[in-house]
């Protein structure tokens, strides 16, 4: 994973081609490669608890190729970790889950995991497709969905979540 | 001249045959052509003009009745024709202009060909006969001067450009048409037969005819006289020229002046025009550049913005299970077992099979992945710790270019409020700064002029002063040879004549002007009776005094009112002056009765002015004629009852056709 090249699919493939498509004359777009998506999506896929199997409805696709995904990998990896270290539905055991994120990735064991970050990527495509894209018209309908959509995860998740929380946090580990 | 009937055939909306008769009775002088806006009263005043002079001032310039265009066929011809009967100098003329239009194969109208102008007579034996086609522009002009004739042929709603016209700047045509209708043309004629530039003229032919044979400078010198005179007939030409050119370039700087000083707000609210289109310039560029920073903001950091509560989670599970120990940083099972095979260490340090630094390496095991997830860990924190500071204020980034785009709606509403407010109050106000330009250009060219007007006096003085010694040193030749002495004396004598009727001239028009200027000003008063009076200059320029002593400010009534009296009046005594000198019984003295056409005068007067003008007209001018909207009409009927002599109607059928009734 993360070091060859990655095809979105069917619906999610034309979600994303419209979603990195020039939306004004000033050649503005939502998210501004197809990568750009592939980092974002999975993070959203799973706050909104969005998960979603491959679309194989029809041929449509569109690809990331893996020099942009290896020069990024640290990056991804973290998304990975992240999804795996709390993902409770999927592994309810902390030990194994933190196998799962740091020790499994790579070998043959891993594979059903890679499924499930997969998985939240496609969801977090439909995601961002609904907050984003759906009902507008035109460049200010764009713009007024995206921070819409920041506002409302805002409000949800993280006016509770200070930069300082999280550094206390990081101290707290490390000691 | 007196109009007798005006017979039009398919002119504009006059289709068919329809004549009219116009009231010749000394006692009853008025004829009334009444109708309702639109109906064709300026179309007939027009009529006129396109008669005797083969011009209208329609942009329309068909003159062929609508309605009869419509249904010629293709291949079919039709004629505009306007007859016009009228007495001049005990003369019956018919004036007649015609024109032919034609219809292609396709049936459309091809251009008009060229009108036909013809002038009939009836002669003393009672036989109609033409005036000869290369004769006729030269009778039309005996008959009435073109320059002339829109004085007689009078429209209403072109009355501010005539006003101008009388008060400044007149040719010396005019002042020479003026002068002859005031009956002092058999004295022009006299004067110019005795002495002009033409060699016809008794003088110059004596000055041809002396005998050159007894000295040959004689000739050469009448040859340098006429040279000179060339010079400065030439001048004096150029003089009048440069006269005019300095009255039009006047007025324009006036008109110039006048519009600069009543449009010198344009020039504050174009700079805020400039102002309010940059700033609406502004809000549209920071609107995109807003754009484009929101959307780089969001794609850099929308990952770490966006994981913040999960790295929380995570850390707070992590550091509750205490998975983090002290391994080595990004080392693992792998290197140290490469590291081994490899037989040395990074250090450079040999490792054999259980030597100190195999045993160091085997410890070190425990703590690295796989067998420890210790540093993995480690630097899952590190990464935490870098991504949830980098993504720390992506919503406050976000909101605050989000707040400018929103803004933009109401503040680019706003802005373009303003301006449209002040293109409002630009509306029919004028670019000052192209109205600066043009006062520049028109006072230089003044200036100009009037560099060139002295250089040219002073040549003009030079070339008299050059002329004055050669006429002398000729006539010191011509002294001395007994022919040319005679001739001497003949030209004396002629001169003598000139100079004694040239003085009774000088007289007889100074009185005439005297007189045109107490008839005009009697009219004046009688039209308007502000403090205002008229002079007359000697080119007949009328000069509009203001007698302050009767405490009137002129600004009482609009300036309109004024300038409509000046022209009635003016137009009233020249007419009254060329009708009166009819019975004088100086024979030198012979003028014309004329008529007044009148195209909707009345329109800009108030009731009382409308009484005194109706009032005056019918007893100043032999034949009046009017053509009226039916609101004036009544009351100028009302006022001139007793002068009506014809009334007709204007019958508008629809846009296309008028009939003329009589009343």
């Amino acid at each position: 994973m993360f070091d060859k090249e990655y095809s979105f699919r069917g619906s999610h493939a034309a979600k994303v081609i419209k979603m990195t498509a020039s939306f004004d004359q000033k050649n503005n777009k939502i998210f501004a490669r197809n990568f750009d998506v592939y980092l974002f999506a999975p993070i959203v896929g799973f706050m909104y608890g969005r998960d979603a199997p491959l679309d194989r409805e029809n041929n449509e696709k569109t690809d990331i190729f893996p020099d942009i995904l290896i020069r990024e990998k640290n990056d991804l990896m973290f998304n990975y970790r992240l999804i795996m270290l709390l993902d409770k539905e999927y592994e309810p055991d902390f030990d194994e889950r933190i196998n799962k994120a740091f020790r499994y990735y790579g070998s043959p064991k891993a594979q059903p995991d890679e499924e499930r970050y997969d998985s939240y990527v496609r969801g977090g495509v439909d995601v961002l497709y609904e907050k984003i894209m759906e009902g507008a018209k035109n460049s200010d309908d764009y713009l007024k969905n995206l921070f819409d959509f920041m506002e409302e995860f805002d409000e949800r998740y993280n006016s509770n979540v200070s930069t300082d929380s999280i550094l206390n946090l990081c101290n707290l580990a490390r000691s | 001249m007196l109009l007798r009937n005006l017979r039009l055939t398919n002119f504009r909306q006059f289709k068919g045959d329809q004549p009219i008769s116009f009231s010749t009775n000394p006692d009853r002088n008025v004829t009334i052509i009444m109708g309702e806006n639109g109906s064709g009263k300026t179309t007939l005043a027009q009529a006129f003009t396109w008669c005797l002079y083969g011009d209208t001032d329609f942009e329309d310039k068909s003159m062929l009745s609508k309605a009869v265009a419509q249904n010629m066929l293709p291949n079919e011809e039709a004629n505009v024709r306007v007859d016009l009967d009228l007495v001049h100098n005990g003369m019956e003329y018919t004036i007649i202009r015609e024109q032919r239009y034609s219809k292609d194969s396709s049936g459309s109208l091809r251009r008009p060909s060229q009108t036909i102008f013809k002038i009939t007579y009836k002669g003393s034996d009672g036989q109609r006969e033409f005036v000869p086609d290369l004769e006729t522009d030269l009778r039309m002009k005996e008959i009435l001067p073109r320059e002339l004739s829109k004085y007689f042929f009078f429209n209403g709603e072109r009355i501010e450009k005539m006003s101008k016209e009388i008060r400044r700047g007149k040719s010396k045509e005019f002042a020479e048409a003026v002068k002859s209708l005031l009956g002092l043309s058999a004295f022009t004629a006299a004067l110019d037969h005795l002495k002009s530039r033409s060699s016809s003229s008794v003088i110059r032919s004596y000055d041809n005819s002396y005998n050159a044979g007894s000295d040959a400078r004689i000739a050469q010198y009448t040859k340098e006289i006429d040279d000179f005179d060339d010079e400065i007939e030439a001048i004096t030409r150029r003089l009048a020229e440069i006269e005019n050119e300095e009255a039009i370039a006047q007025d324009k700087c006036d008109e110039l002046e006048e519009k600069i000083s009543k449009f010198k707000d344009s020039e504050v609210l174009t700079k805020e025009r400039e102002r309010l289109r940059n700033k609406l310039n502004g809000l549209i560029s920071s609107k995109a550049s807003s754009t484009t920073a929101l959307l780089r903001s969001f794609n850099k950091n929308a990952q770490q913005y966006f994981a913040k509560k999960m790295m929380k989670d995570a850390l707070q599970r992590l550091s509750e299970a205490d998975k983090l120990d002290k391994g080595i940083p990004d080392i693992h099972e792998r290197t140290i077992k490469f590291l081994i095979d490899r037989g040395f260490c990074i250090c450079g340090n040999k490792i054999v099979f259980n030597n100190e630094a195999y045993k160091e390496l085997m410890k070190v095991l425990d703590y690295i992945p796989p067998q420890s997830l210790g540093s993995l860990i480690g630097q899952f924190v590190r990464d935490c710790e870098l991504k949830s500071k980098g993504g720390s204020s992506l919503f406050e980034e976000v909101s605050e270019q989000y707040r400018v785009i929103r803004d933009f709606e109401t503040d680019y509403a706003e802005v373009e409020k303003n301006i449209k407010l002040v293109e409002q109050r630009l509306v029919n106000m004028e670019n000052v700064g192209e109205l600066q330009k043009d006062l520049i250009n028109y006072e230089s060219r003044l200036k100009g002029l009037k560099t060139e007007r002295d250089n040219l006096n002073k040549e003009h003085g030079s070339y008299e002063n050059k002329k004055k010694y050669k006429v002398a040193d000729r006539k010191e030749l011509t002294l001395k040879d007994e022919t040319n002495r005679k001739i001497e004396v003949y030209k004396a004598y002629a001169q003598y004549m000139y100079d004694v009727l040239f003085d009774d001239y000088t007289q007889k028009e100074a009185e005439t002007r005297n007189q045109l200027q107490e008839t005009v000003n009697g009219i004046f008063k009688h039209i308007y009776n502000g403090g205002l009076s008229l002079s007359l200059d000697e080119n007949y320029n009328v000069n509009i005094i203001v007698n302050d002593f009767e405490g009137y400010n002129s600004d009482v009534e609009t300036s309109t009112a004024q300038r409509i009296s000046v022209i009635f009046a003016f137009i009233a005594g020249v007419i009254k002056m060329a009708r009166d000198s009819q019975n004088d019984e100086n024979e030198m003295l012979v003028s014309e009765p004329y008529p007044l056409v009148m195209d909707a005068p009345l329109s800009a007067f108030d009731k009382t002015r409308i009484q005194t003008v109706c009032d005056t007209l019918p007893k100043v001018a032999e034949q009046v004629i009017i053509f009226i909207k039916d609101t004036d009409g009544e009351l100028a009927e009302t006022y001139m009852g007793q002068q009506v002599g014809a009334r007709y109607l204007f019958e508008k059928k629809n846009e296309f056709e008028t009939y003329l009734v009589t009343r």
